[in-house]
């Protein structure tokens, strides 16, 4: 299937890499990512009988254990330049780049005020991993240390071609639900999904999952967009 | 040239002086609105007055309104006494700490044959000692706006249960607490005030109190007697309640209160001192378990009432009232009931036989009443002839009597009051009342006709059914239940015209702000014309966004109560993107990275209680322990605290130099205000080596630091405040270097307020200030970082409203990280005595007013111009410096109208919570914080606006 579609996109591998990206590719990367969301959190209620906010430490462990290769090894499939990135490279990078960006998301965490000490460590180190998964290592493994490609994606917010949107949008996403899912932690409900880091948590991952789907969205238009300026 | 001509001084700043008075008119609209005010009335209750009521009988000549019941009666007040202090512990889900420690009441309340009784005794909110005084001795509704009078506690002139005390040749001794002298200035007849407003002195009120409390117990001269006692309310407010020095405060209250009662029962008995006395124990509001109070929360308005009669009723009592019985954990039976603080004025005048207070609005209290043998064996009113009646009956005949006098009292103010107020009570209400009194008095005149001995109609029984008399008890106590509940909503309404004139006003002023920035602009464009005109960039939407969240989360009172969490969490935000748009131009990553790590350093210095007044206390380490596990007493925890404000200061010195030394301006008085105050700072420095307890200092050292190191601070920056208005007015139009002198001119005051703000803040000062310090300058470098990309000449654009925004959020966070909050109990009062011992309400006011907006306002707002003076080089063209002016007059607008926004936000929250639980407690704190704040802020531009602006920008272009 890809190789069909593979010419459609030639315009554009000159800036998204050597490796194109169709839409199917696309949705079935989301498809994967979705169902390793849906498996991990159907293990944790239905084998472990567990759920964030009964356990948040055991099962955003298990969020972790399924989503950080899910991420990795996916999205190195269609990492830039893979001419001069072998496959398992890229793998690596991925993993240096989990903790790498696992601390940036701990350190945004905390000055935004999350809570500090001994009995929240666990929990932030897992959501912060979590958090890492859905934004830092797909660009990580993608682009590497292309410094030009992160300030298009993360500082300019100016995606071109499919790939470029199957990362950027979710990876936004995840912040933007993270951040909204912080609001209802001060309100005095007294509800346990309150606690740091479960809404958090939640926020984070139903805003991956919305990014996924905008994403989706935007690549079926662009793909749309391009296939009529082929005919043209 | 023509068209940007002269930019005169005065074009540019009357716009701040206009939106000040506008502010301030839209303010007092409002205010008068919802902060309400009850028309106190000047008329008293008489003695005589009686012969007016339906239930006057002719043959009680010797009494008043009531025969009197007790002889004597000794009031001990517990300042802040919730009510599990002293309730039985197992009336609670949980048995915490502090619980069970005044056994002593529990053990008389539980033993056979005595009276003693526990109430939890409901308080009206506002909580705050002067409101419930007022409240207990008035019998009314005191409303919040009395909260502005308690620093100062004026007389009360309102007719009062001491006034009729006095009146009626009653003696009153009172020892404790100064409010009540300063509440009943010619009252007492001795009075031992001790000085209440110093929260740090645990002990001082507490002590003097009981050395003159127990000599007194043996004395003949009083009949009544009150002590009142702060140390557990101040014990509250510093260290909170779950804290050793509260459980020690009320084991030493237990101790005191075990040997008054050993003194009262050994002179109880026939022809003994206290044969009939009244003890009551009683708080006057309660508290969190933070130790504030003031709001209405059932923390706060549930205290406690403990009350013990010397000489028994008779043991039928307590059957036939609701007191209840709780069993203690040895299984005692525990007299519990409960009561309304309001019905406190008219019981205890009930009590003694005098007048009831012309305003109380309260009923007498069935079980407080019963409790005193004195109201059993009364003499017959008026139907002698019946010696049927049993003793109960006889108490309820009494009791209903008493009712009636107190209905008809209630009655009377209530008519009186509708017809010389203002806002009287709505009529539909009053011809209810009118109704259900009727009815009330109807019945009971019927009751006493059929006992009149002459009335054979009942055949010559005069028996009256339990039946009838509990209905006829039913009915006054509904009638005056529903006063009550009318009082209640009608003191607590507010007024929606008034509000909603306010909210327009200010409204109003929102759109002329925004139209004056919309001229500043033009005036920009004119001197510009290459500036395009703001463009709605992302930085600008987000600013707008931040502002609005920040607003709206006013609605909930949660947000409130977190609303220093929420501010810095929206203040990171902007430094996120701050830090996306230093990496999207590839400049000065360092700063946002920086600014970011600052918030971080101020969230865990203020966890850390590094702010807290005790520092390098207890709470320092029990963080340590809790949050990295670290579990020893090392001296460095110890030193560190000591040693790191020292080091702040050190660091300002020299950022003060270094700012200061490369400037041509002010040459001599520049050197002379840096050496003035660099000396503050060192003189700061040794006040807190002084004061800590590390160096074994002599005591008359430590004398001179803790009054007079203060007071040439004080000095200090009061005469370079002085000199630098002088020199502003004496400067010859500043000559060459605009910049410099303006930034001179910043600095300098800046500095001048800095030392007397760090001083009065305590050792976080130096910590607060030197973070606002750095905070601001990453903001100034990234807002110029933003300014210099857009225009690639000269750092000038319309203004940019991030860095402003900004600069106002960071001011908000240090409000609350230097350990303050929008709420009465947040003021740091301990900071109000910070070098004088002794209270004087016009100098402590100031000094805890700069405590409280030091660091949120004076310094953020008199140090604005910084964010415009780096955009511009140090020579400037004439059109240049107009520019300047006008930028400038720009982000002050940003600033106040960042201000009115939030401010109108609350007031429209507030509006919309009026009839929130919480209103008093959080939302018209709240209110009035941000009032006060809206209102120093534009005084303080309109200030800075003179102090800033030259006279005129064209007479420069000559030269």
């Amino acid at each position: 299937m890809p190789t069909t579609k593979k010419k459609k996109t030639t315009n554009q591998a000159s800036t998204v890499g050597n490796i194109s990206v169709s839409v199917s590719d696309a949705f079935l990367l989301h498809f994967l990512s979705g169902l390793g969301l849906a498996v991990s959190f159907w293990i944790a209620s239905n084998i472990y009988s567990i759920n964030l906010i009964s356990d948040p430490i055991q099962t955003l462990r298990l969020l972790c254990i399924i989503q950080i290769p899910i991420s990795i090894l996916l999205h190195s499939i269609f990492r830039h330049n893979p001419k001069q990135c072998s496959y398992w490279k890229a793998v690596v990078r991925g993993v240096v780049g989990l903790p790498v960006g696992a601390i940036l998301m701990a350190f945004g965490a905390v000055v935004l005020g999350a809570p500090v000490g001994i009995q929240f460590m666990m929990k932030t180190l897992y959501w912060s991993f979590l958090m890492s998964a859905f934004t830092f290592v797909p660009a990580v493994c993608v682009y590497g240390s292309s410094w030009m490609d992160w300030q298009r994606l993360f500082a300019y917010t100016k995606p071109i071609g499919v790939l470029d949107y199957i990362i950027c949008i979710p990876a936004h996403g995840t912040l933007i639900g993270a951040w909204l899912g912080a609001w209802p932690m001060p309100l005095d409900w007294e509800r346990p999904w309150q606690e740091w880091p479960i809404c958090v948590s939640y926020g984070a991952i139903v805003g991956y999952m919305v990014g996924m789907v905008v994403s989706m969205v935007f690549v079926l238009v662009l793909g749309r967009g391009q296939s009529h300026s082929k005919r043209e | 040239m023509a068209a940007f001509g002269k930019i005169e001084k005065w074009r540019l700043i009357w716009p701040f002086f206009l939106i000040f008075l506008i502010h301030c008119i839209a303010i007092l609209f409002f205010t008068r609105g919802f902060l309400l005010t009850r028309t106190e009335l000047s008329s008293f209750s008489n003695c005589s007055d009686i012969s007016e009521s339906p239930c006057f009988q002719h043959n009680n000549q010797s009494s008043c309104w009531t025969k009197p019941a007790i002889d004597r009666l000794v009031i001990i007040i517990l300042d802040a006494l919730r009510f599990d202090f002293v309730a039985p512990s197992n009336l609670f889900d949980e048995k915490k700490p502090w619980m069970d420690k005044l056994q002593v009441l529990q053990k008389m309340a539980s033993q056979e044959g005595s009276s003693a009784t526990i109430f939890k005794a409901i308080a009206d909110p506002p909580t705050t000692s002067l409101q419930r005084l007022k409240g207990l001795t008035t019998g009314g509704l005191p409303t919040f706006i009395d909260v502005g009078n308690s620093f100062g506690a004026p007389a009360i002139v309102e007719d009062n249960l001491l006034y009729q005390l006095a009146r009626n040749g009653k003696r009153v001794w009172m020892m404790g607490d100064d409010t009540w002298v300063q509440l009943f200035p010619d009252h007492f007849n001795k009075s031992f005030p001790f000085p209440s407003f110093n929260v740090k002195d645990l002990d001082t009120v507490d002590d003097g109190c009981v050395q003159h409390l127990i000599p007194s117990l043996y004395e003949e001269e009083w009949d009544v007697l009150i002590a009142h006692f702060l140390g557990v309310d101040h014990a509250g407010h510093i260290f909170g309640v779950d804290s050793m020095p509260m459980i020690e405060k009320l084991e030493q209250y237990n101790v005191i209160l075990e040997k008054i009662m050993d003194i009262l029962k050994n002179q109880s008995g026939p022809g003994g001192l206290h044969e009939n006395t009244l003890l009551l124990v009683m708080g006057d509001h309660g508290q969190t378990l933070n130790g504030d109070h003031g709001g209405g929360t059932p923390e706060e308005v549930e205290t406690s009432l403990f009350a013990m009669s010397l000489k028994n009723p008779p043991a039928s009592i307590s059957s036939g009232h609701n007191t209840s019985h709780m069993f203690d954990d040895d299984g005692n039976k525990v007299r519990v009931s409960s009561i309304q603080q309001l019905d406190f004025a008219v019981t205890v005048a009930a009590l003694l036989g005098v007048p009831f207070p012309f305003g109380s609005i309260g009923r007498v209290n069935p079980e407080l009443y019963a409790l005193t043998a004195g109201t059993w064996n009364q003499p017959q009113t008026g139907a002698t002839s019946c010696k049927s009646q049993t003793n109960v009956e006889e108490w309820m005949q009494n009791y209903a009597n008493v009712l009636c006098t107190n209905s008809w009292q209630v009655k009377r103010y209530i008519d009186i009051y509708s017809k010389s107020s203002v806002i009287g009570f709505p009529s539909e209400d009053l011809v209810h009342l009118e109704n259900m009194y009727s009815q009330a008095q109807d019945a009971w005149s019927r009751i006493q006709k059929s006992q009149l001995p002459g009335n054979k109609a009942t055949n010559g029984s005069c028996y009256t059914s339990l039946n009838d008399l509990q209905q006829q008890i039913d009915a006054y106590s509904n009638f005056l239940a529903s006063v009550t509940e009318l009082a209640r909503s009608k003191w607590t309404e507010f007024d929606l015209t008034m509000m909603g004139i306010g909210l327009g006003i200010l409204l109003l002023s929102l759109v002329i702000h925004l139209v004056v920035i919309k001229r500043a602009n033009k005036l920009q464009y004119l001197s510009y014309p290459s500036i395009v005109e703001t463009q709605f960039s992302l930085r600008f939407i987000s600013a707008l966004f931040v502002v609005a969240i920040r607003g709206s989360s006013f609605l909930s009172n949660s947000y409130i109560l977190t609303e220093g969490k929420v501010a810095s969490y929206l203040l990171g935000t902007t430094g996120v993107i701050n830090l996306r748009y230093s990496i999207l131009r590839k400049k000065m990553p360092i700063e946002a990275f920086a600014f970011l790590l600052l918030l971080l350093t101020l969230r865990l210095a203020n966890e850390s209680g590094l702010t807290k007044q005790t520092v390098g206390s207890l709470l320092m380490n029990t963080f340590f322990v809790s949050v990295f596990g670290i579990n020893d007493n090392h001296p460095i925890w110890i030193v560190i605290p000591e040693v790191m404000p020292i080091l702040c200061l050190i660091l300002l010195a020299t950022l003060l130099y270094k700012t200061t030394a490369g400037n041509y301006c002010w040459r001599f008085l520049k050197y002379f205000l840096t050496v003035a105050t660099c000396f503050s700072y060192l003189l700061i420095a040794v006040h807190w080596v002084l004061e800590s307890n590390i160096l074994a200092t002599p005591l008359l050292l430590q004398g001179i630091g803790r009054s007079f190191i203060p007071r040439t601070i004080y000095t200090i920056g009061f005469g370079l405040l002085i000199l630098l208005t002088v020199a502003k007015f004496l400067d010859k139009e500043m000559a060459v270097n605009y910049t410099e002198s303006i930034l001179i001119k910043t600095v300098a005051i800046l500095s001048t307020w800095s030392s007397t703000v760090m001083l009065i803040m305590g050792r976080q000062g130096p910590f607060i200030v030197l973070a606002s310090a750095i905070g601001g300058w990453c903001i100034i470098r990234l807002g110029i970082l933003e300014k210099k990309t857009k225009d690639g000449s000269v750092g000038v654009s319309a203004a940019d409203p991030l860095p402003v925004i900004q600069w106002s959020f960071l001011a908000v966070c240090l409000f609350f990280y230097s350990g303050h909050w929008c709420a009465f109990d947040g003021l740091r009062y301990g900071a109000a005595f910070t070098g004088f011992d002794e209270f004087n309400l016009v100098r402590q006011a100031i000094i805890l007013f700069i405590d409280t907006f030091g660091v949120s306002h004076i310094l953020p707002i008199l140090g604005a111009p910084l964010l415009v003076i780096f955009n511009y080089p140090k020579h400037l063209s004439f059109r240049e410096r107009s520019g300047l002016l006008v930028n400038l007059s720009q982000v002050l607008l940003i600033y106040g109208l960042v201000t009115s926004i939030t401010t109108t936000i609350t007031m429209i929250c507030v509006t919309i919570q009026r009839r929130h639980l919480m209103v008093w407690g959080l939302f018209a704190p709240k209110f009035v914080f941000d009032v006060v704040g809206l209102i120093l802020t534009d005084v303080l531009i309109c200030l800075s606006s003179l102090y800033y602006f030259p006279r005129a920008v064209s007479q420069q272009d000559q030269i």
